[in-house]
């Protein structure tokens, strides 16, 4: 089993998780919502697995390039 | 049937001659090549080439400094054809000194690129070496260099592709600077200058490395595409190459329907506009350029049916899809290299706008977004505008409106109209309303009220009413309908002077 790091493509605020840990994902499916600039920006599983672990926590800042949740693929 | 057993001795001695720049006379430095684990420029050749195609110009070259050898004087070069197209070709050698440009090569590549210029022949470079060899500069009554001068003046007459596989420092980057596409390998290096004169310079010992990685050039806009290998790097160049073919065969059209959805309800929640251009292109047509750069808009080359087009489009995910002024720089330039090989250009908008606030002033912006609207407004190829979501003031006037005459101009359910921001334009209009306002909240649902009727007064069945746009769509027939409009638009003659030069940058 790999594991596949999610991460921020943007610098913003972690406005909502949309996953929970040990969820079976599908690629393509929203683990977080990322607001910057008033929208919110999905970070997407890209490839199918499980979520072992969710890196931050709703209102965190986070930079770009930062993993927000792991996956095993 | 050619019979070598019996040979002339003055054939012998040229055919004695030619073997000797082949690689397989040259077990060492093949060797050395191997151990950078690197290929040599004569495997990239046969790379690149179609069979038997390459004709090698100045093979016999030796380097002008007396005591000094190298095969063809470490600059591989001819004519050949790829995937059926001809093409000039040069590829520095770096078993030969590091693949120094020298006194020699210089008036070979040269050669090359009149070459290129008369007989109007794209140009592929192979740019694997450290800049001058510095041994040259003792050749007496040595010829000026005019390579730079004349590959400069081969900018939007002729499609420019350089590759950088290992090492482009000094002269080598500065060839890799003036390229209309410049394709690396992810574990290159290239730089104004080497080691040596960084350090004579600044005083401080660095690797070539430190002073230029990929990931520096990623970043900053220098390279357009990020490879792997060697493999790689001329898979890309010749996919790139293709695009001029501008009619092949229809690719197969994905499906259509997910358009529906890909701009999603919430008009707050982003998306990725790579997915709208990759379900609008034939499947495996598209060819990102500058993705690791002015990461809010992505341009790209595709295929639409079989007709090549150039993508300009505004990337929601980033910034809102606001334009600052690394995507302006991207977007200008991708627009110069379509205009001045008339490549049809699709315009995807959706922008809050151009980037406000100090931070962007800073930057440039006003300049810099003025080069985009300038190279659309000036440029003679159709334009084919498809608004996604939002269309909002300065922005939208750019991103393919009305003013700039497109060939057809249509938006999406989705599509959201303003002159300028709706909440910004709210405050001014209502100044006097909001101030009125008893409490803050009392001011803040006003606010919202306000923007909101605003933004029903410019829904896109609205907007379609008052004629912004030639027509609202479902977004499932859009890739029909600019196919349709592509039909209209007849192919372009031949030009036989330059329409345009290309911006470095």
């Amino acid at each position: 089993m790999a594991k596949l790091e999610a991460k921020s493509e943007v610098s913003g605020f972690v406005w909502k998780v949309e996953t929970e840990l040990g969820k079976r994902v599908v690629k393509g499916d929203t683990l977080i919502l990322i607001e910057s600039m008033k929208m919110e920006i999905p970070v997407v599983a890209e490839a199918d697995g499980v979520v072992v672990k969710i890196s931050v926590e709703e209102g965190a800042a986070v930079n770009e390039g930062n993993t927000v949740a792991v996956l095993e693929i | 049937m050619k019979d070598d057993t019996k040979l002339r001795a003055d054939l012998r001695l040229v055919l004695d001659a030619q073997a000797e720049r082949l690689d397989a006379a040259r077990p060492r430095a093949v060797a050395r090549q191997d151990k950078r684990g690197r290929w040599t420029a004569r495997r990239a050749v046969e790379a690149i080439v179609d069979q038997n195609s390459f004709v090698e110009y100045g093979g016999l070259v030796r380097p002008a400094t007396k005591g000094m050898e190298g095969a063809a004087d470490g600059l591989v070069m001819g004519t050949a054809k790829v995937d059926g197209r001809p093409v000039d070709m040069v590829l520095y050698d770096y078993t030969v000194y590091a693949g120094t440009q020298s006194a020699m090569n210089h008036a070979k590549i040269t050669r090359m690129f009149t070459h290129a210029e008369k007989h109007r022949l794209p140009v592929i470079c192979w740019l694997d070496g450290g800049g001058a060899r510095p041994h040259d500069m003792h050749v007496t009554a040595r010829p000026s260099t005019p390579t730079f001068v004349v590959f400069a003046r081969l900018s939007g007459l002729v499609p420019t592709v350089g590759i950088s596989p290992g090492r482009a420092f000094a002269g080598h980057a500065n060839l890799a600077g003036l390229c209309d596409v410049l394709i690396a390998t992810e574990d290159s290096a290239m730089g104004m200058a080497g080691p040596p004169l960084v350090e004579a310079a600044l005083g401080k010992r660095y690797t070539p490395e430190e002073i230029g990685p990929a990931s520096v050039h990623w970043a900053s806009g220098v390279i357009d595409i990020l490879v792997k290998d060697e493999a790689e790097a001329i898979a890309a160049a010749k996919k790139y190459l293709g695009y001029f073919e501008m009619q092949q065969p229809a690719g197969e059209a994905p499906d259509q329907a997910v358009l529906r959805d890909m701009v999603p309800e919430n008009p707050r929640r982003a998306y990725n506009v790579r997915n709208v251009i990759q379900t609008l292109c034939d499947v495996d047509s598209v060819m990102e350029v500058k993705a690791g750069y002015g990461k809010a808009a992505v341009t790209a080359f595709g295929r639409i049916a079989g007709r090549t087009v150039g993508i300009v489009a505004n990337q929601p995910m980033y910034l809102a899809g606001a334009m600052d002024t690394p995507a302006c720089l991207k977007m200008a330039r991708f627009i110069q290299i379509c205009d001045a090989f008339d490549i049809p250009l699709v315009v995807l908008c959706d922008t809050p706008g151009l980037m406000v606030g100090p931070e962007v002033e800073k930057t440039g912006l006003m300049r810099h977004s003025a080069r985009v609207l300038s190279a659309l407004a000036n440029a003679t190829v159709p334009v084919l505008t498809v608004v996604l979501r939002k269309a909002y003031g300065l922005g939208y006037y750019i991103m393919g409106s009305r003013p700039l005459e497109p060939a057809i101009l249509v938006a999406w359910p989705t599509a959201e109209f303003g002159g300028m921001g709706l909440e910004g334009a709210v405050n001014i209009i209502y100044a006097k309303e909001l101030e009125a306002a008893a409490t803050p909240e009392e001011r803040a649902e006003l606010h919202a009220g306000l923007t909101a009727e605003l933004k029903r007064s410019n829904t896109a069945v609205e907007s379609g009413a008052k004629f912004l746009y030639d027509d609202v769509i479902d977004p499932a027939d859009t890739r029909d309908i600019l196919v349709k409009t592509l039909e209209t638009l007849p192919q372009p003659a031949p030009r036989a002077t330059r329409k345009r030069v290309i911006e470095p940058f």
